[in-house]
């Protein structure tokens, strides 16, 4: 086991370096930075460092980044978890505006495919299957209240009246 | 030449197993591989091929399990 020692400015909780190893460890809290952003940071620094990833209690996300190159000062190590850091920031945040804003996309895509299909010919409508009943309804939830409850014309109470007769 | 060999845990909740399974054949050419898993993490003991690279290759084989999993959208 290297012998861990912390970082100026960087707090010793959080972020612990190996010089002899020449990595460093940073944790995190998994509320603040879910595992795709610690994916999406991890991603961009794959061709710098050795990126490994742990979870060492619930909540909680380890990331472990090994320099390629010779490290001999402390201050490269800071740099590079401070980067690491920034790019994790960017794109927490950018995970969290995806995902406030996953219907409007989802939404904005489905009309563009739509739109970029055309308008149905005569023969997609020929073909079109009309008689597939559209909604299901058995407790009746999408009728109207007068179709429910409302007061029925003497016609339908006429009917209604022989339904019971030949039943009784 | 015969390298000691390098246990690498990889957390389920954080690696995907298809990953790993997709990097040990890749790297089957680098490394010889015992997989075996526990509750929390899959297991894989890796022992390099070639002594002088064998820091690299642990290290290249993690980064490509990680951009695996990454590219499959995380842990299914």
């Amino acid at each position: 086991m290297s012998e861990q020692s912390p970082i100026s400015d960087i707090p010793e909780a959080l972020v612990s370096a190996a010089l002899t190893e020449r990595s460093v460890s940073i944790t995190l809290d998994a509320e603040l930075y879910p595992l795709q952003a610690v994916y999406g940071a991890s991603y961009v620094f794959l061709d710098r460092c050795y990126v490994f990833l742990d979870r060492p209690e619930p909540g909680r996300l380890r990331a472990t980044l090994s320099a390629k190159q010779a490290v001999e000062e402390p201050e490269a190590l800071r740099q590079l978890v401070g980067e690491f850091a920034n790019e994790l920031l960017s794109c927490a945040w950018r995970h969290q505006v995806t995902q406030d804003n996953r219907v409007a996309i989802e939404t904005v895509t489905v009309q563009a495919i739509a739109g970029a299909m055309g308008e149905p010919s005569l023969d997609d409508l020929a073909d079109f299957d009309f008689t597939d009943e559209a909604l299901d309804d058995p407790l009746g939830i999408a009728q109207s209240w007068e179709e429910k409850h409302g007061r029925k014309t003497p016609a339908e109470a006429e009917g209604e009246r022989g339904e019971e007769e030949a039943s009784a | 030449m015969t390298t000691t060999a390098t246990e690498l845990r990889f957390h389920r909740e954080v690696y995907s197993g298809e990953a790993i399974d997709q990097a040990v054949k890749t790297w089957s050419n680098f490394a010889e591989f015992e997989l075996s898993e526990s509750d929390q993490h899959w297991i894989v003991k890796l022992t390099p091929k070639h002594e002088p690279a064998a820091a690299r290759i642990i290290g290249e084989f993690g980064n490509y399990v990680l951009g695996l999993t990454v590219d499959r959208g995380g842990v299914q």
